[in-house]
């Protein structure tokens, strides 16, 4: 096993882009990362693509359009997961000797996707799915219950949102840069009670790329290279009938085995990027994920925890909430953004003095498996 | 009028009383499904035995889906069904009700699901008969 390294980072905007296709905004986020790395392209060994609607060729498509063509190419779906899952192959070739430097793009453009304006559903054919289960709608479901064992207010389930909003005005990526008070999040039209339309990450179109490679390539390059100290994907297991939503069991078996295998606790880590597509799901990973102890989410929240100044900072980007969730792009665009936190380069939203960060990206859902469906996390120190 | 259709037929059989949910049971373990499983993803066994599944189950949560999903009219009210007696927690629309409390008694009965050019599609939902914990 070889350590792997992050080379280079780069991202497109994230927004309503009607005039980029997927593989366009990736070329502009594989040329970053290409200009980050400070390398001559023809040198990347391998490509991973991740993209989940629409999706053809997608490394193919977007490698061609910045001097890369004639390697290795695969393209990764796994649902929200799909960036994370792309960014995970590239790692094992890596660290296992197959390649020594390689890049994953991940790239979707879902305002002219097939799509546009609908709710994301689950999967086709899926009998929940037949039922009327959306993505907003299982958030409503688990909100329902947060409210229900936990305690939580409405104020409680927005809080994410109002964070995340208010640290996306710092990014100069985000789709969003206006903060917002925690009525006009909870008062703003009703998609899936007590899911409001401010409470859901917006349909976006974007692209995030990372170069990875081996320790001796990335010394040639740079001084301050961060290291991917562990790179987990899971899959959810069967369901069990009485288990509870909100536990999510995958987040929490996946959590365990990252900081198991990196040897890292959720005490060590400076920052934390995870999946917010609707607000209460960043609210119970706190304890899935076990930032915060069992029965501690109120207070977690309420300390002021999970803000830039705070003891554990979460979605210091702006999250889902705010940058939107091109599906492919996210789990690699969370790599990109821990990169830059590490590296001292996050500007205005820098989490001071960090050294190790957390990247999760989970999503998926199919009848009879728990929920979310599947799963990738990344541990980077510098 | 229109004629009415069932949604997935496999899944719901008429009795005089009113319909039932259809699943299946392990043989060997005794593990129920619904839908209808090919094998049980506990032991692995196949040889599996139809099961209809109890009309009562508790609230375990719910939402409202205010804006359209499939050919469903909103709002869209939906719940997660537990079944204690099979110990199987299942997905299904409600029927319209002034308002939902986790923990209610529920009980399955047919209900249109949505109308098409000539056709109310049947289903099942569920309905309140005893608000909140029992």
């Amino acid at each position: 096993m070889r350590d792997v390294y992050v080379l280079g980072v780069g991202q497109s905007m994230f927004g309503k882009q009607p005039n980029f296709m997927a593989p366009e905004l990736g070329a502009i986020a594989a040329a970053a990362a290409i200009k980050d790395a400070g390398i001559d392209p023809r040198i990347i060994q391998v490509a991973y693509g991740s993209r989940v609607v629409d999706a053809s060729q997608t490394a193919e498509d977007i490698m061609k359009r910045v001097g890369v063509a004639n390697i290795e190419m695969i393209n990764a779906e796994n649902a929200c997961a799909s960036g994370g899952t792309a960014l995970h192959l590239l790692w094992k070739d890596i660290t296992a000797g197959f390649y020594d430097i390689g890049i994953v793009v991940g790239a979707d453009a879902l305002t002219t996707s097939s799509i546009a304006k609908g709710l994301i559903p689950t999967a086709k054919g899926d009998l929940n799915g037949a039922m009327g289960i959306t993505m907003p709608s299982l958030a409503g479901l688990n909100a329902r219950r947060l409210m229900d064992t936990r305690g939580l207010t409405l104020a409680d389930l927005a809080y994410a949102s109002v964070k995340n909003h208010r640290n996306a005005c710092l990014n100069p990526y985000s789709h969003y840069k206006k903060a917002l008070t925690t009525e006009e999040i909870l008062n703003d039209k009703m998609i899936s009670d007590p899911i409001t339309r401010l409470m859901c990450c917006p349909q976006s179109d974007g692209a995030a790329a990372a170069i990875l490679c081996t320790r001796e390539i990335a010394a040639r390059y740079t001084t301050k290279p961060v290291k991917i100290e562990t790179s987990i994907v899971l899959s959810a297991p069967y369901e069990i009938w009485d288990e509870e939503v909100t536990d999510a069991t995958l987040i929490g078996m996946l959590s365990d085995r990252t900081y198991e295998k990196a040897g890292i606790g959720p005490g060590d880590v400076d920052l934390v990027e995870l999946h917010d597509a609707f607000s209460p799901e960043e609210i119970y990973a706190y304890e899935c994920m076990r930032l915060c102890k069992k029965g501690e989410t109120m207070s977690f929240i309420r300390s002021g925890a999970a803000e830039i100044g705070g003891s554990c900072p979460v979605n210091p980007s702006g999250g889902l909430q705010s940058l939107g969730h091109p599906l492919g792009a996210s789990g690699v665009r969370v790599i990109c953004e821990i990169t830059l936190q590490l590296r001292g380069q996050a500007e205005k939203r820098q989490v001071k003095d960090a050294k190790v960060g957390l990247a999760q990206m989970v999503g998926g859902s199919l009848t009879n498996l728990s929920s979310p469906a599947v799963g990738s996390m990344h541990i980077l120190t510098i | 009028m229109g004629n009415n259709v069932f949604f997935r037929e496999d899944l719901i059989k008429e009795k005089p009383d009113g319909i039932v949910l259809v699943g299946n049971r392990c043989r060997k373990c005794g593990k129920v499904f619904f839908p209808k499983a090919d094998f049980c993803n506990d032991c692995l066994n196949n040889e599996m035995e139809e099961a209809e599944l109890s009309r009562r189950g508790i609230l375990y949560s719910y939402t409202i889906t205010r804006v359209p999903v499939g050919k469903f009219p909103i709002p869209h009210a939906i719940g997660m069904i537990s079944i204690p007696e099979d110990k199987v927690r299942i997905v299904a629309p409600l029927v319209p009700e002034e308002e939902y409390q986790i923990g209610s008694e529920m009980e399955l009965i047919m209900a249109p699901l949505w109308t098409e050019e000539l056709e109310t599609v049947m289903g099942y939902k569920y309905k309140t008969v005893k608000k909140g914990r029992g």
